[in-house]
């Protein structure tokens, strides 16, 4: 045993010598000097397999995960570099100077960059939406749903804002969108309202609305109505509602080649993914009477239908 | 061109200072670990916030299609229109389900049919919990703990289904269910005047906090009942009740929540004085037999989700139903003769024949009999010419006291996606007291095994069978098995094939009955004494055996999505042996398992949500019923069956209309529409809404039983609720 861990810290010993000399040649050039430098305030297993992912995607480029608070001002990064924010600290940061690199930022919900932005974008940002978009999710209820007409919504003072563009949506597809505002959780009785009014519901990923929290209520009172939901998100799905579109990391990264393809100049300033999966839960749709969610296909056709004008 | 670099393993600060270099941090290790075991493990783009799966597959349950039965769902919208101010009216929405009444506040309801007076074979549960009375085995609809608003719906299992309800849900089992605490948030008040003494209140208040919620509700009912019996004399069915419920959801963590409930009732129940002196010449009485109604639960329920797959709850639940029936009866004094009581248990047709006749007796001697039938007759008779042809009053105590506990354990394991397994045991300790009924305290023990799988051999096919075990002490065990194949066309529409056994124990007032009256507060002295026993006593047989049910069942569910249409239609063959079909009744009750019955037919039902405004809803249902008791077959109507109109205006406007009808239900024909018109009001936050009922009886027939008839055909009330 007690060979065993001395062999060990040997082991560890070489290894620490090993990375000091593989530092003392970075130590060469700043560590920020990258054709793509993603940053985070935090950096977890999920950052660094998607920063390692991206290098491996992009050989040609120099790609660099730094976290956010061992970066400098972003006037202060050389001008060529493409930074990729992966949280909303990060952009908080990046949007203290309004000079600094193009900029793309990931993993921010359209309610986030309302709650920080309003209306105002600021220059060189791009934001790419992690939220499923509206008319995708629409579209899914379509595709699964044929029968569904009134789609129930419930909102909040933070995603009050997303009801115009849904309403706008819906309209063309035959839809009516049955709002519904819910601003206590604790109370449950405009959920029976809008239950009552609604053929499915549609969740918007509110995090004040669809949380850990909510969610057991939410699932148990609207299968109770045998009311399917659809949305806001993946994670809902496995927890009970009945399906989602969602883009995970294969699809990002297939969004930020092409991005990065392009000058930044050509940037779109909020971007949906065009790349997207389909998930459904198949107990949940036995349950209620309704055909499994045929994932890809399902996926494929709205992939489809969003390439028509 | 660069090669991929990742710098994660040696960060520097901005001024190019290195200030760490290592491992990655410890942290983020276990964090990876931790995460390794989600679906979505390690992706930066999916939410990561642990959210509870909480739709599992032990808490989903069976597509309509899929159902191995043939079930009515009665839902809130429905119990709202229908406007029904009590749950057996309500199952007039039931295809099948018949719908009679004794008094004004007795109402029986058989599915199919079989014995005319009370409903005994048929499974009645509040939130899981039976409320089939212990010892006298009935159900005292208008006496039931719950109120009207707090119901969320009611589902009728239509068929035998002892594996999931256990012994007594022989033919069909009514499961109602209340809305849940979480669900009954703010304050409701209502009120509901009308024709007929209707007089209804309802109060409730629902708080939620963190963990948990609660309602508290308080509701009253009040109403005359019947106007005129068979004769014109007023009826003496009013009713008059007070309830209290108190319902509690508590979630303890994300595995384990408990709920409990404590629901109480009194109220009185009126009842026409029925005694008629057995002797003549007596023309003392009372007036009333009225009943002092008192029940009183609880229950509490642990629900223990072990994860996803696999769940348990543990329910025990405690009840009682106090009838307090104190009346005064007045008869000769011979009543209470101990040679007459004694010829009663030697020969009781004798004892009838010399007691209808005594005047003419006593003029000469006792009736040809036996030499000991004699030898008594002539005492009895030397009584009557010696003064006990006296008339004496007293009070004659009929009340009862039952109580039961219960408690169960049933576990849910997901073995597979097509696999899965419900189990469990149950303990129910029944005990009545009644001095008439049972000469003191008589009291039961039952335990039962039961377990159903459910296979879903392929999308098509689906495989539901199990079997239940019970072992009473009364009456002894039995093994009832089920078993029902679904083919799903599709997962709207369904085929189904049933076959189950089903079995009822005996209750302890068929089996076991020592029925006689001690009459108190005699008043003169009678025999020496202040009481005296009466001198007919009827003692139940003690070894009856179960009745058997073997139900055979062909059914279709289907849901057209396109146009929001349900259809249900069911094909029946049931049969009944070791029938006990005896009236309950005092003077020589035989209680045998002579006799059977059989029901075939067929039942439909369809629920049309034609759009967002309109839904119609047929029910109807054609029975045979055959039996060698023809009691057993007076409560069958042969056809029978509902029809409703539910809309929305629009400005708050809704109406329903609704009609009922079943052809000769005890040989009277029921026909009856009934309208209900309501205005939503919204006042800020709060929401009033006020509505008038209108039932329209369209036939001219009492209502079940002779004695039940109203001065008028149509009744109207009125309701206004206020919600904020």
């Amino acid at each position: 045993m007690g060979e065993q861990s001395r062999m060990t810290l040997l082991f560890i010993s070489r290894l620490w010598r090993r990375a000091l000399l593989l530092v003392c040649l970075l130590l060469t050039a700043p560590a920020w000097s990258a054709d793509i430098l993603l940053t985070a305030a935090e950096d977890g297993a999920g950052v660094q397999a998607f920063a390692q992912a991206l290098a491996l995607q992009r050989p040609e480029d120099h790609v660099i995960f730094t976290p956010l608070n061992e970066l400098p001002t972003p006037s202060h990064l050389p001008a060529g570099t493409r930074m990729i924010l992966l949280d909303l600290p990060g952009l908080d940061w990046r949007l203290q100077d309004t000079q600094g690199p193009p900029t793309l930022v990931l993993r921010i919900s359209r309610l986030q960059a309302n709650q920080r932005l309003g209306k105002n974008l600021p220059a060189k940002i791009s934001l790419l939406w992690s939220d499923p978009p509206l008319d995708r999710q629409l579209r899914l209820i379509t595709g699964i749903l044929p029968q569904a007409r009134r789609i129930g919504v419930l909102y909040g003072p933070d995603s009050e804002f997303l009801l115009p563009e849904l309403r706008q949506y819906a309209a063309p597809l035959g839809l009516e969108i049955v709002p519904q505002l819910w601003d206590n959780t604790n109370d449950s009785r405009p959920l029976q309202a809008l239950f009552r009014n609604s053929d499915v519901l549609l969740g918007l990923d509110d995090p004040q609305l669809y949380n850990p929290k909510t969610a057991k209520n939410l699932l148990l009172s609207s299968y109770a109505q045998q009311l399917p939901l659809v949305g806001p998100n993946a994670g809902f799905v496995k927890a009970g509602s009945l399906a989602s579109t969602y883009s995970d990391q294969a699809d990002w990264l297939a969004v930020l080649d092409r991005l990065l393809d392009h000058p930044p100049a050509s940037w779109p300033r909020t971007l949906y993914p065009e790349h997207f999966k389909v998930v459904g839960n198949p107990q949940v749709a036995r349950s209620l009477g309704i055909e499994q969610v045929d994932e890809t296909n399902v996926a494929a056709r709205l992939a489809e239908g969003e390439k028509r004008p | 061109m660069a090669p991929p670099q990742l710098t994660w393993a040696a960060i520097r600060n901005y001024q190019g200072r290195a200030v760490y270099l290592g491992p990655p941090p410890r942290s983020s290790l276990w964090l990876m670990l931790l995460c390794s075991g989600a679906v979505f493990a390690d992706d930066l783009f999916l939410d990561s916030q642990p959210l509870p799966q909480v739709l599992t597959a032990t808490r989903l349950k069976q597509s309509a299609a899929a159902v191995p039965g043939s079930m009515t769902v009665i839902d809130s919208e429905l119990i709202k229109a229908s406007g029904a101010r009590d749950i057996s009216e309500l199952l007039r929405l039931v295809p099948g389900m018949m719908v009679g009444y004794i008094s004004g506040n007795q109402a029986t309801v058989n599915y199919h049919g079989t014995n005319a007076r009370d409903a005994r074979r048929m499974q009645v549960l509040i939130d899981g919990r039976s409320v089939y009375r212990a010892g006298l085995a009935t159900v005292d609809w208008s006496d039931i703990p719950v109120a009207m608003e707090d119901i969320e719906r009611i589902e009728v299992f239509r068929g035998p289904n002892t594996v999931s309800y256990g012994a007594n849900a022989l033919m069909a089992v009514v499961n109602i269910l209340t809305r849940s605490p979480a669900n009954s948030q703010g304050s409701r008040v209502k009120v509901t005047r009308g024709e007929r003494g209707i007089n209804d209140f309802y109060a409730s208040q629902g708080v939620g906090w963190d963990t948990g919620d609660l309602r508290l509700s308080m509701s009253g009912q009040q109403d005359d009942g019947f106007d005129s019996d068979a004769v014109g004399a007023d009826r003496r069915d009013g009713r008059r009740l007070n309830r209290f419920s108190l319902a509690v959801s508590q979630t303890l963590n994300a595995q384990q929540s408990i709920e409990w409930q404590l629901n109480a009732k009194e109220g009185t129940n009126q009842r026409p004085y029925t005694y008629t002196p057995v002797f003549a010449g007596i023309t003392e009485g009372g007036d009333n037999s009225d009943v002092t109604a008192k029940d009183y639960s609880g229950s509490l329920r642990w629900n223990f989700d072990f994860n996803p797959d696999h769940s348990l709850y543990i329910q025990g639940s405690a009840q009682q139903w106090d009838r307090r029936q104190v009346w005064k009866a007045c008869d000769a004094k011979v009543s209470f003769s101990p040679e007459l009581t004694r010829l009663w248990q030697l020969n009781p047709n004798y004892a009838e024949k010399l007691a209808r006749h005594m005047d003419a007796y006593s003029q000469g001697t006792a009736p040809p009999g036996s030499a000991p039938e004699q030898a008594l007759a002539n005492q009895v008779l030397d009584q009557w010419r010696t003064g006990a042809s006296q008339s004496v009053c007293g009070d004659i105590d009929q009340s009862t006291r039952e109580s039961r506990y219960d408690l169960e354990i049933q576990d849910t394991l997901s073995l597979s996606d097509s696999l899965r397994l419900v189990s469990g045991m149950n303990y129910r300790y029944d005990r009545a007291d009644s001095d008439t009924y049972f000469n003191g305290t008589l009291d039961d023990t039952t335990w039962r095994l039961f377990g159903q799988l459910e296979w879903r051999a392929s999308e098509h096919w689906l495989l539901q069978g199990g079997a239940m075990y019970e072992d009473t002490h009364l009456s002894g065990n039995s093994l009832t098995p089920r078993v029902a194949v679904n083919y799903l066309i599709n997962p709207r529409h369904g085929l189904r094939a049933v076959y189950s056994e089903a079995i009822r124990s005996p209750d302890m007032f068929e089996n076991n009955v020592n029925w006689s009256y001690r009459v108190a507060n005699l008043s003169s002295p009678t025999y020496g004494q202040n009481s005296g026993q009466y001198f007919v006593v009827t003692r139940g047989p003690g070894n009856l055996d179960k009745e058997r049910m073997k139900s055979r069942e062909l059914g279709y569910n289907g849901f057209f999505a396109d146009i929001g249409l349900n259809v249900d239609v069911k094909l029946f063959y049931d049969e009944i042996t070791d029938m006990i079909s005896s009236p309950l009744r005092n003077n020589q009750y035989i209680a045998s398992n002579a006799n059977s019955s059989r029901f075939t037919g067929a039942e439909s039902q369809f629920d049309w949500r034609m759009s967002d405004a309109d839904r119609l809803r047929f029910t109807y249902a054609y029975v045979d019923a055959s039996s060698s008791n023809p009691l057993d077959k007076a409560q069958t109507a042969r056809n029978s069956g509902s029809a409703g109109w539910l809309r929305e205006w629009g400005q708050g406007w809704s109406s329903a209309l609704f009609y009922y009808g079943d052809d000769a239900l005890n040989q009277y024909r029921f026909e009856r529409v009934d309208l209900r018109v309501a205005k939503r009001i919204a006042l800020g936050k709060a929401n009033v809404e006020l509505a008038g009922m209108l039932q329209q009886r369209l036939d001219n027939q009492p209502t079940t039983w002779a004695d039940n008839n109203y001065d008028h055909r149509q009744v109207l009330y009125f309701s206004a609720e206020l919600e904020f």
